[in-house]
Order: structure tokens, then C-alpha cells, then sequence
């Protein structure tokens, strides 16, 4: 179960607080989403899961299965299972595609204590898991996102999520520049990853993906704040009122 | 009037170190007067300084505190075992090529291929010397007393490959040519290679200037020349590794005839002081040239490349793109010139140099320059020093990959672009060697 509470956070070098006190439970084999306007701190979250850094985190705490998340570095938290899907992921030239999965996934697997994936077993597993995104071979040996499109780098970070085997997934804005065909692809993919050992969450600006993945809870946030928390008819409510009550509720 | 000029240690000991040699050296009456000639240009030039455009970051007059004797002559030292050979050349020992060694600047014939590959012809530059009436070379260097690096190239040269391409041939094989430093005592070795490759022939060249461990640093002087003919296909690689020397002169100077194409790509790391020097003229129209390669510096090693493009006819094209990773104290330089001359309609010429700094003492000079007498080309240029990119290296590790891995697999790709303008043949050896290199860099 991934536990936050009262989560404070602010950019290193300055004084607002992004995050005012965040507080939220999600446990194994439910998916949660988090909706909220622009600037409402949904990303920072998403960011201060996986540990990136230029956040300070002045107080608070995330637990995930009971450990402390914050006092550990990007790449040990992913492997204890944390996994970003990234709203803008990078574009790395130089390296291809298969390299790049082939190292995370081997390191990963090290660090959690299994085998690692011989060439043949891994080129295997990547081929299945990017026919079922629909993703051409090709694709496996250009550089990582290179001249991929918008649809193309959210199919890659789903493939990512899928072979790095994550027990907690935060999904970034992953509809964001999607057309609906990609969108039904990806979350096709990530339905394919729910299960019982496995917490989601799903942050998102729209409530169209939540129509193809459907959450268990759905959390409102704005200015730094869970305003409101409720089922999945939270989210239709918000299509049809808009976040506007809450940004007035907040300020 | 008659203006004393101060000569430093190092070009007294030049001077000196010729009328030491000059018995020595290959060559019959003619090419002594020529070696005479040019060590007398040398003594009038003087090694070049900053206030020279073309060496304004690299002043030799203040790096070359010295001249060490010339290496001369028969071979004074056992010649290296075969498995030497193998370790000094990494992962390029695999490579199938038709190898022609030289050590200390001697052609070592027990070492090399014996000289039959269809469609080559190879002759040591001393014997060349020996038999030659006066010219040697096609020409293509500027005149000794113009450049004082050729200037001693011309006055101290030992040996070389002079190799001809027969017109329309195919080599079945790449042809290295392995410069190995070996003596225990600093020397200078300077070689030479001449090499014209015939009309519709296709050359595959890898030039290699490796030092034995426990070679003592000395220092080289090393030029080629390349006279390439009308739709001749040329691939160069020049690697120069550590060890080599502790200062490395190198002076390339091309001409290509109508739609010929170049493409040569020079990989340098960890040596001392460098200077890759490129001077390329398109001398027939439609001919296209690329000019590449990936530097790696660490300590106090300086590394510079300098080009200057001639697109003195039309329709030509040239690429430059180079890469340098600086670590330490390490110094870049890169000058990138591109003439077009009035005649030089529909050139297309780009260029672009890109260093990744490892440190806060590195330093990167760039001057690219452009010179155009022409109003239809299309010409651009374009020059980059950062560090590493956070957020890539933050994407690395929120994949699970660690700082340490995800910052060298950043600096290898960074690295890679450029060396994937190297043939598919010979890429993962240059990159399994720059891979160990970067490792060192990191460390």
C-alpha cells in the first residue's frame, strides 16, 4: 500500500509550498486517479514519488508496503517497484531503444534479486510485450523516443511500465496528445497490468482515459490540497462542473 | 637590417637535432637539400604561437618545452612481439585488414601483410625517398616554408606509406597502418604517407598511432597526404590513443576530384598534446566529403582539430560533426574553416561541434568560421559545451538504472552519434575502445 501523509513539498530554491499537505492511501490492486487543473501540484507529486530532484520535501511522509520512499535514491525506488510514466518523456539519441530497456530491466531484476534476462530470453519479452502496443520491431532499435511521436513515446513508457514489472505505477498525464486510437491502445496496456499485487495512480487533467481505465477512487486536488475524494462518478461530475469550485475553494 | 629573433629551447634543439640525423635520414642528394631547405624555413618561422589565427589556442611555442633526439634509421630496439601488437590495438586487433606496421617510424616488413592485395600498390616512403630525384608527395602540403609543423615533417620524415590505388579496384580488405611507439627513451618519430587513390576505386584506410606501455613519451609528427580521383570512394579512420606521445602533430591534407567521396572520422583519447590538422580542397565539382570525429580528454591533455574546407568549385558538399567529452583540466579546441570560393555555386556545407563537460576546470575553445564568395550555397555552423543533461539522467534512473551506469551510458550516447558516421564494420571496436576510455574519464 502507498501511504502519503501531510505531504509539504517546495521547489529547493523557493519559499511557496507546491504541496500543502497531501494525504492519500492507495492500496495493492486498486487503481486511484487524481485530477485537478494545471498548477494544482499533480506532477510534483508524481515527480517527489519517483524522486526526482529540486524538491524539498518540509514535511510529511510516503510510505510504500511500510518503507520510506523518500530516503531513497530515483533508481532504488524503482527497484522497489515505483515506476513513472513520464508526461514528456525524453528523447535520448545515442541510445537505442533495446540498450536502454535491456539495462533497466537487467539492473532492476538485480537489485530485486532475480536472474538477470539473458539477449535472446529479454529480445523475447520485448518483442511480445510491443506487438501487443502495437509497436513495430523497428522501433525496438531506433534511439530511445527519437523522432517518435506523442502516441509512439506513451506506447514506449507503457512498454517500459510492463517489462520493469512494478508494483507501484504512476501514470503522468499519460493521455495528454493523444488521439483516441493511441489512447485506447495505452490504456488497453495499462488494464493489462492491474492486478492484485499492484497499486496505480493515475494523474490526469481530463476524465477521458478514466473512461478506458476505470478507477476505484478518484482524487480531486488543487492548489497543493486532496479537496475532495470520491468514486468513479467523481470524475464525471468534474467534466460537467469543471475544477472551478475547487480553485475558488482554495484560494 | 637584421632582426635577431629569440629561439626557444625547443627550436634550438629542433635545429640541433637535424644536424644530429641528417646522415641518417633516407633519401639521396636531392631529398638531403629538400630536408635542408625545410629545417632552414623551420629556423626562420619558428614553432607556431597564438598570434597565428590557425594556432591561436594551441601555441606550441610555450607547450613544447623540448625537441627530443630523432628516431633514425634501422631499428636500434627489439621490435615488439605480435601479442603487443594485439593489446596495444585493443578492440581493433579483430579487425580483417591488410596491415602494414611501423615502428618508431620504420616500416617493419616482419609485422606487415606482405604487399599483395589486388589493385594495391605499397612502398615504404624511405625506399620512395632513396629513389626519388626531388619531389616527393603530390604536392598538396603547403610549401615548408609556410607551415613550420610541415617544415619538420619535411626536414625529419623517416618513413611512411606511399600507397597507390589502381583505378576502378576494390580492396578485398581495409588497409591499417599501425604507427607503434616502443623506445624506452623519448624520440621523435615523424612519418609521412602518400597515397593516391585511382578513379572509381574504393579505399577503405585506418590510420593507428598507439604507444606500447612503457614507451616513453616522445613526440610525433605525422602527415598524409591524399590525392583521391574523379568518383574514388575513401573511408579514413585515424585513431590516436594514449600513450602515443606526449605531443602528437598531425597534419592530413586532401584533394578530391569530381565527384569523389571522403569520409574520414578521427578518434582521439587520453595523450598528451594533440593536433589534428585537416585541410581539404574540393578541386573537381560534385564532390562530397565528411570530416568527423569524438575526442576524450582528461588530466591536462589538449586536444585540437582543425579544419579548413576548400569548396573551390561547385556542387560540393562537406560535413563536419564533432564530439569531445573533457574531464579535469582537459582543453578542447576546435576550428572548423569553410571557404567557398566564387566558383563554388550550390555548396552545402555544414558543421558542428558538441562537448560534453565533465568538469568545471575543462575548457572548450570553438571558432568556426565561415568565408563565402558565393551567393547560391547554403552554408551553416553550429557550436555546443554542456554538462550533463539532469533531466536525462534523472529519466535513466527513474528507470532503475544507477547514477554511475546512467551517466556513462549519457556520455556514450552522446558520443555515439558521432561515431555512427564510422563504418558499421569497424563501429563497435571504436566504441568497445572509447568505452574503456570513458570508463578512465569517470573514475
Amino acid at each position: 500500500m502507498l501511504k502519503i501523509e501531510n505531504l509539504r513539498v517546495k521547489l529547493a530554491d523557493e519559499d511557496k509550498l507546491i504541496l500543502d499537505g497531501v494525504s492519500l492511501e492507495v492500496p495493492k490492486g486498486q487503481v486511484h486517479a487524481i485530477m485537478g487543473p494545471n498548477g494544482s501540484g499533480k506532477s510534483t507529486l508524481a515527480y517527489v514519488l519517483s524522486g526526482r530532484d529540486g524538491y524539498q520535501v518540509t514535511d510529511g511522509h510516503i510510505l510504500w508496503n511500510g518503507e520510506d520512499l523518500l530516503a531513497l535514491e530515483p533508481d532504488e525506488r524503482a527497484a522497489k517497484g515505483v515506476f513513472l510514466a513520464f508526461q514528456y518523456p525524453m528523447e535520448i539519441p545515442g541510445v537505442a531503444t533495446m540498450t536502454f530497456l535491456r539495462t533497466a530491466v537487467n539492473s532492476v531484476r538485480k537489485q530485486r534479486g532475480a536472474k538477470e534476462f539473458t539477449t535472446p530470453e529479454f529480445l523475447k519479452r520485448a518483442r511480445a510485450e510491443a506487438a501487443r502496443l502495437n509497436m513495430a520491431d523497428d522501433m525496438l532499435k531506433r534511439p530511445l523516443n527519437v523522432g517518435f511521436s506523442g502516441g509512439e513515446k506513451k506506447r514506449m513508457e507503457i512498454l517500459q511500465m510492463a517489462m520493469l514489472e512494478p508494483s507501484l505505477c504512476v501514470m503522468d498525464e499519460t493521455d495528454s496528445g493523444l488521439d483516441i486510437d493511441a489512447v485506447r491502445v495505452v490504456s488497453e496496456g495499462v488494464n493489462r497490468l492491474r492486478s492484485k499485487d499492484r497499486a496505480m495512480l493515475i494523474i490526469t487533467h481530463y476524465q477521458r482515459l478514466l473512461n478506458y481505465i476505470v478507477p476505484d477512487r478518484v482524487h480531486v486536488m488543487a492548489a497543493g490540497k486532496i479537496q475532495k475524494s470520491g468514486g468513479k462518478e467523481l470524475a464525471l461530475e468534474l467534466e460537467k462542473s469543471g475544477y472551478a469550485e475547487f480553485q475558488s475553494r482554495a484560494a | 637590417m637584421t632582426v635577431a629573433i629569440a629561439r626557444t629551447k625547443a627550436e634550438q634543439a629542433f635545429t640541433q637535432n637535424f644536424e644530429a640525423a641528417a646522415a641518417k635520414l633516407p633519401g639521396g642528394p636531392a631529398v638531403a637539400a629538400a630536408r635542408r631547405a625545410a629545417i632552414g624555413a623551420f629556423a626562420a618561422l619558428g614553432l607556431p604561437h597564438r598570434r597565428l589565427e590557425a594556432w591561436k589556442y594551441t601555441d606550441l611555442r610555450s607547450a613544447l618545452k623540448d625537441a627530443p633526439p630523432a628516431a633514425v634509421g634501422a631499428l636500434a630496439w627489439p621490435l615488439p612481439t605480435p601479442a603487443q601488437l594485439e593489446a596495444a590495438l585493443e578492440d581493433l586487433a579483430a579487425l580483417d585488414a591488410h596491415r602494414l606496421v611501423f615502428v618508431d617510424g620504420v616500416y617493419a616488413p616482419a609485422l606487415s601483410a606482405p604487399a599483395t592485395l589486388a589493385g594495391l600498390r605499397f612502398v615504404p616512403l624511405a625506399e620512395r625517398l632513396a629513389k626519388a630525384e626531388g619531389a616527393f608527395g603530390a604536392g598538396l602540403a603547403p610549401a615548408a616554408e609556410e607551415d613550420a609543423v610541415v617544415a619538420l615533417n619535411t626536414a625529419f620524415m623517416s618513413d611512411g606509406a606511399v600507397i597507390e590505388i589502381a583505378r576502378g579496384a576494390e580492396l578485398a580488405k581495409p588497409v591499417l597502418l599501425l604507427f607503434i611507439r616502443t623506445a624506452g627513451e623519448a624520440r621523435l618519430i615523424t612519418t609521412r604517407n602518400l597515397l593516391s587513390v585511382g578513379a572509381n576505386a574504393r579505399l577503405s584506410l585506418i590510420e593507428a598511432h598507439l604507444g606500447l606501455p612503457g614507451a616513453a613519451a616522445g613526440q610525433s609528427n605525422a602527415l598524409s597526404e591524399l590525392a583521391i580521383a574523379e568518383a574514388a570512394q575513401v573511408t579514413h579512420v585515424k585513431v590516436t590513443l594514449a600513450g602515443e606521445a606526449e605531443s602528437h602533430l598531425a597534419t592530413s591534407r586532401l584533394r578530391l576530384a569530381a565527384g569523389a567521396r571522403y569520409r574520414a572520422f578521427q578518434f582521439t583519447a587520453s595523450t598528451g598534446l594533440v593536433r589534428n590538422g585537416v585541410a581539404l580542397t574540393f578541386a573537381g565539382e560534385g564532390a562530397k566529403a565528411d570530416v568527423s570525429g569524438c575526442f576524450l580528454g582528461r588530466g591536462s591533455e589538449h586536444i585540437d582539430t582543425t579544419l579548413v574546407i576548400d569548396h573551390a568549385l561547385a556542387g560540393c558538399e562537406s560535413r563536419e560533426l564533432f564530439k569531445g567529452v573533457l574531464a579535469d583540466r582537459a582543453r578542447g579546441v576546435f576550428q572548423g574553416k569553410v571557404i567557398v570560393r566564387p566558383d563554388a555555386q550550390k555548396t552545402d556545407g555544414k558543421q558542428m561541434a558538441q562537448v560534453l563537460m565533465l568538469s568545471e576546470d575543462a575548457e572548450f575553445d570553438s571558432k568556426p568560421e565561415l568565408e563565402i564568395n558565393a551567393d547560391d550555397v547554403v552554408c551553416g555552423h553550429g557550436s555546443t559545451s554542456a554538462e550533463i543533461d539532469e533531466d536525462l539522467l534523472f529519466y535513466f534512473r527513474a528507470r532503475g538504472i544507477a547514477a554511475e551506469d546512467a551517466r556513462a551510458l549519457l556520455i556514450e550516447s552522446f558520443i555515439g552519434e558521432a561515431i555512427d558516421k564510422v563504418d558499421e564494420a569497424l563501429r563497435p571496436a571504436l566504441m568497445a575502445v572509447a568505452r574503456r576510455r570513458l570508463a578512465q574519464l569517470s573514475s
